[in-house]
């Protein structure tokens, strides 16, 4: 437009034509342009023609003929990513945050004769449901359903809302008294035998039973608690809701503690994946050599575990002995203590990174975890070794984790006492006995890594409590509400993953989108829809499967190679290109 | 960190263990007898040997064996892991990777014997696998392979992915059933980062052992440097893995210290300390076997025999530093005798007592080691950035003479096989051969030929040739002609203008058998080093790497672009500009103008003054 102008004001010559009388003394004052139209013709005749106009306009026109080719030239292939569907899930989950529904069914065992009245167990029914505003905001529990049963020697009742599982006369109040694995089992077909599909229902039965040894709670493997004792009704509600709401619904952990649901990570790669690699290592092998029957005794014990926890990780387990692996942190020797003992401070240095080459699996690709659990066997100079407490105690189980990457244990061999002989060279094995206890602490710690309690004290509950140990190392319960918290997290991760990928592909737009990025969004975010469904429904390991897959799938899409690949310039360098 | 609490486990539990141990030992009873059988096994041995140039010799040999599992790849107890997991994840059922730095001199070190056949390897890195898969799925198996073996090497054996990298070999290299793969990066440089992963591979890496000998500033000081792992696997066998080193060293003495003057004596005496810088102090505890050797070449057992003296460890020539603990004779595949072998037993020494075998000469001697039948070495000639030849020699070295009667058609059989990259496009019609300086035809010399030609960008040529020389030639020559080829340039190395590297051609002689066996040994005697060697062994022999240099672009290339088509279209668009704002009437008026108003100024000043 400019140009234009200049072309214009060219053609008229803006000075003024008749000031030059006054001014024509001034030397510097410009000719006026009159002065010499006079003599000279005028600069145009006529009006300036069409052809250079016509000329103008052909170079303009093909610069914008030019522009769409050159757009098509430098199109950029991008598949539509649903960001409508990704905010939407991302809105669900932040108004819903996954809950799972699940059901309370407390059964009353009555030793005495007679039918129960049907209206109790209403009663009891409504006084049990005003005792859920205990439970705690983080839980992701849902809509809890309460269920009673009583049941006496004359019959059963059961409250109006109650499906209950329960089969009526099938244990009563005298079975309690009978050993706590054995009732477990029994209770666990009375309730229909099966750890079911669909809701998940608690049982915590109250067990009549006056033999004067006092009250005590049992929480069993499966999904039931039982009390036994002489309870009073006020008594066995508040135990029915503290039993419920502590245990079934968070695990035992405690308001400020660290574990399950209060923001501690999952040590699951994010591809669904885990390898537990387990190492033994001989610190001096000069000393004595140590090997381990780990094939059969290990996968014995570990397969339980690793199956019960298949819903939340795909765990595959390794093991190798390595030698000359000395640790890197410094122990002194305690008289008092017959060893050497080594404090708290100096565990992070434990781990010697540069001579335990505990090397990351093949089998561990791409984005799966590894959590290495090492056995150390000190070499005789520093043997027996103890882990000491800040307390001053020598740590029972001479062992310690560390969060995401795993477990070390201290292991003793038999016969090391202070200045004990070197055993030059000799190879031995390490007995099944010790194996199979250093595994149960390597269960224990594993349970620790997701988020568990290692065991549980009875802390906070006033009568004594057991909890029977299942060979899976999680009971039913516990891994009910693993499963809860991973698809949980799986889900606002995979939601965050999948929001980040749409935000970035919107603020790049010259970023190539491969179509396979796309279909993984898609398939990403059915299956978190698939994962919430499942959660409504209060089926947790499904929808913990779900999440997982989701989470994995958004992974995929974000870190897919093509994204990384590329070089994205700016707009301005993509025109400095271009017009080049 | 955290510490964790947990009470001794209950009663409950312990009950319910003890009842699954019971169940356990009996199981494990069962299969103990068989687990004693087939148990991972590691051995570690060390060969030393004087070499005729005042060099000396070491090859360490390990091995490392795990027996056919189902939980191979999971559990190990000695066995590298990471090896088995690649075994199982790649389906390979033979894998050899060498890395060296330096070149094997056939005059000096021998060429006729397994140390040469077996451990020369071509400069920078070697590669080759069979894999135990469907032909479809190798080429895409093998690039995953390159990509795993590169991380656990820490080289850049990931080059070897490109197609244009690798190749397939039918029998110029070994005889195979198109599941082979070769790939050769002559370039690579070779150092402690590639070692340490390989220590790593041993149960006691080098703390312990006779790897422990491996002192990195005497083994990098050498002037030839081989490290190589190679695998077994088949479901019979499980798999056996043999890591080697040799290495080539100047023995550091006090007389030898100047490499020149001799101080005297034409051989240096050296031992384990020299060479070394440490002695030997004991096994690697784990090691089911430990030892060393000192191998004495025939051309000083000879000598020996000649001076009259019995092949000792002490005799009239030289004198071992400690008394072996056995000695072997080894016998070439012509049963004769070849060379002495004295073993020590490392077990019988630790850190108190440790051992340091030397040797120390008591005459001055002179010997030469046996060579290959043809010395053969590869070159280029032409000039320019256009075109050259590749031309490979054959030097008879007088060996076939001993060996075979000189009857008028005795022929002697050499297989070559050689590799370039694309962008040596090599003419294989243009293929001459002179024999003694006299043009042959093809059909005369060669017996048959292979050739995969080389495709732009996606193949490299690929050739394998098997030739027959009459006995009684002294030297025979191949030349094939070749155009230098242009590469993108973004596609060029960092250091474009010192040349591309051509791999080595392999030359082999599937007539001679470099084998040894030893009639006296032991039959209990197991040494994985001397089954190696007894194994049936082609002799072979690398060609040197040729440096090709190509057409190197001015690499300031692209600016020079960008800045000519700027000019251009800036005078395009200012001629444009101009063509359409300018009006040359209107201009030469108004420059009148101006020209005239300039005057009439000047007159009107003039005026005034006046």
């Amino acid at each position: 437009a400019r140009k234009m102008a200049e072309i214009a004001g060219d053609e008229t010559p803006p000075l003024p034509s008749s000031s030059g009388a006054e001014e024509s003394s001034l030397l510097s004052s410009p000719p006026s342009p009159t002065a010499i139209s006079g003599d000279e013709p005028p600069p145009r005749t006529r009006k300036p023609g069409t052809k250079r106009l016509v000329l103008t306009a052909s170079v303009l026109l093909s610069f914008l003929v030019g522009l769409p080719l050159l757009l098509k030239s430098t199109e950029i292939h991008r598949s539509p990513l649903p960001s409508d569907a990704i905010a939407d899930l991302s809105r669900r989950l932040q108004s819903h945050p996954p809950s799972f529904p699940c059901g309370l069914h407390a059964v009353f065992l009555r030793s005495g004769p007679g039918s129960p009245v049907a209206s109790l167990a209403d009663q009891l029914e409504r006084a049990i449901s005003t005792q859920h505003h205990l439970l705690p905001a983080s839980s992701t529990a849902g809509n809890i359903s309460v269920s009673v049963t009583i049941q006496s020697g004359g019959g059963c009742t059961s409250s109006t809302a109650a499906a209950s599982p329960w089969r009526c006369g099938l244990l009563t109040a005298a079975d309690s008294v009978r050993d706590d694995e054995v009732f477990d089992e029994l209770l666990h077909s009375a309730l229909g035998g099966r750890d079911g599909d669909g809701m998940k229902v608690y049982t915590i039965v109250i067990a009549e039973d006056d033999d004067g040894k006092g009250t005590r709670v049992v929480i069993g493997k499966h999904r039931h608690a039982w009390v036994v004792g002489k309870v009073d009704e006020a008594e066995a509600l508040s135990l029915i809701g503290n039993v419920f709401i502590k245990y079934f619904m968070n695990g035992g952990i405690e308001e400020g503690e660290t574990g399950i649901g209060k923001g501690e990570f999952m040590p699951v790669g994010s591809d669904g994946n885990v390898v537990l690699s387990f190492s033994l290592l001989n610190a001096d092998p000069n000393d004595w050599v140590y090997d381990w029957e780990f094939k059969n005794i290990g996968e014995r014990i570990l397969t339980p575990v690793v199956e019960a926890l298949r819903p939340v990780a795909d765990i595959n387990i390794e093991s190798q002995v390595l030698y000359h692996t000395p640790k890197s942190s410094y122990s002194y020797s305690d008289d008092k203590l017959g060893g050497n003992v080594l404090s708290m401070g100096d565990i992070p240095f434990f781990v010697n990174s540069n001579e335990w080459h505990l090397d990351t699996s093949i089998s561990a690709t791409g984005r799966s975890k590894v959590l290495q659990f090492v056995v150390y066997i000190p070499s005789a100079r520093e043997c027996p070794l103890y882990l000491q407490l800040p307390d001053g105690e020598l740590s029972k189980t001479n062992a310690f984790i560390s969060p995401m990457w795993g477990g070390v244990v201290i292991w003793n061999p038999p016969g090391c006492s202070v200045g004990s002989k070197k055993a030059h060279g000799t190879r031995r094995q390490m007995s099944s006995q010790e194996l199979m206890e250093t595994l149960e602490i390597f269960i224990g710690q594993l349970r620790q890594l997701f988020g568990l309690k290692p065991n549980y004290h009875a802390q906070g509950m006033d009568v004594a409590t057991k909890f029977l140990v299942s060979e899976k190392g999680f009971a039913q319960w516990e891994l009910d509400l693993l499963y809860r918290h991973h698809a949980c997290s799986n889900l606002l991760s995979c939601v965050a993953t999948l929001e980040s990928l749409s935000s970035l592909v919107q603020s790049l737009p010259r970023m190539i989108v491969m179509d396979e990025i796309g279909r993984q969004v898609e398939l990403s975010l059915e299956a978190a829809s698939l994962a919430q469904r499942n959660a409504t429904l209060g089926i947790g390991d499904s929808s913990a499967v779900s999440a997982t897959r989701a989470r994995a799938l958004a992974e995929d899409a974000f870190f897919h190679p093509s994204i990384m690949s590329i070089s994205y310039a700016s707009v301005e360098h993509y025109f400095a290109i271009y017009m080049e | 960190a955290r510490a964790l609490m947990m009470p001794p486990s209950t009663a409950r539990r312990l009950c319910f263990l003890s009842l699954l141990l019971l169940l356990l030992l009996l199981a494990a009873a069962a299969s103990a007898t068989a687990d004693a059988a087939a148990a991972e096994e590691f051995t570690e041995e060390l060969l030393l040997r004087p070499l005729p140039d005042r060099k000396a010799l070491a090859h360490f040999h390990f091995r490392s064996s795990a027996p056919p599992a189902s939980a191979a790849g999971r559990h190990h107890h000695l066995f590298p892991k990471a090896i088995s997991q690649l075994v199982q994840k790649f389906h390979i059922s033979e894998l050899e990777l060498s890395f060296t730095q330096g070149r094997w001199n056939y005059e000096q070190w021998g060429g006729y014997d397994p140390m040469s056949t077996n451990n020369a390897k071509p400069p920078g890195v070697e590669l080759w696998a069979i894999f135990d898969l469907p032909l479809a799925e190798i080429d895409a198996t093998w690039k995953n392979l390159t990509h795993t073996l590169s991380g656990l090497f820490c080289a850049s054996i990931n080059f070897l992915e490109s197609s244009t990298a690798f190749s397939a070999p039918r029998w110029g290299f070994k005889l195979n059933e198109g599941n082979l793969r070769y790939g050769a990066l002559p370039r690579e440089a070779v150092c402690t980062e590639n070692l340490t992963p390989w220590l790593k591979l041993l149960p006691c890496r080098d703390k312990a052992g006779i790897a422990s000998l491996l002192y990195r500033p005497s083994v990098y000081k050498g002037y030839y440097h081989s490290q190589k792992l190679k695998l077994k696997s088949s479901q019979s066998l499980g798999i056996i893995l043999d890591q080697t080193l040799t290495v080539v060293l100047q023995p550091n003495t006090v007389s030898g210290k100047q490499l020149h003057s001799t101080g005297g004596q034409l051989q240096p005496s050296w031992s384990m300390e020299h060479l070394f810088s440490k002695k030997l102090s004991g096994k690697c505890l784990v090691s089911k076997s430990s030892r060393v050797f000192v191998e004495i070449e025939k051309g000083i057992v000879d000598n020996v025999d000649k001076a009259g003296s019995d092949v000792s460890s002490n005799n009239d020539l030289f004198v071992l530093s400690t008394a072996p603990d056995r000695s072997l004779k080894e016998l070439d595949n012509l049963e004769v005798q070849s060379s002495s072998l004295y073993e020590y037993d490392v077990n019988n020494y630790n850190s108190d007592k440790p051992l340091n075998v030397g040797i120390t000469w008591k005459l001055p001697l002179i010997w030469s080691c046996t060579r290959a039948p043809y010395h053969a070495s590869r070159f280029l000639m032409g000039s320019g950035n256009e075109r050259g030849s590749i031309a490979m020699s054959f030097l008879s070295t007088g060996l076939d003479k001993q060996l075979v009667d000189s009857s008028n058609d005795c022929s002697i059989k050499a297989v070559v096989f050689q590799v370039v990259p694309w962008y040596v496009k090599v003419y294989y019609h243009s293929l001459e051969v002179f024999i003694d300086g006299n043009s042959k035809a093809i059909s005369e010399v060669v017996d048959k030929i292979h050739v995969t030609p080389s495709e732009d960008k996606l193949l490299p040529g690929t050739m394998e040739m098997l030739l027959k020389f009459p006995c009684s030639m002294q030297l025979a020559t191949l030349t094939l002609d070749f155009d230098k080829g242009f590469l993108h340039i973004d596609e060029y190395p960092p250091d474009a203008n010192q040349g591309f590297d051509i791999p080595s051609a392999l030359v082999s002689f599937p007539e001679f058998n470099s084998s040894r066996s030893y009639p006296e040994a032991d039959p209990l005697f197991v040494s994985p080093l001397l089954e190696n060697f007894k194994e049936d062994g082609v002799v072979k022999s690398y060609t040197e790497v040729l440096l090709v240099p190509l057409t190197t672009p001015d690499f300031s290339m692209p600016y020079n672009v960008i800045t000519f088509t700027c000019t251009v279209l800036a005078l395009y668009f200012g001629s444009l500009l101009n063509a359409l704002r300018r009006r040359i009437g209107e201009e030469e008026r108004g420059l009148k103008k101006l020209l005239l108003g300039n005057c009439n100024l000047h007159c009107f000043s003039l005026n005034l003054k006046c």
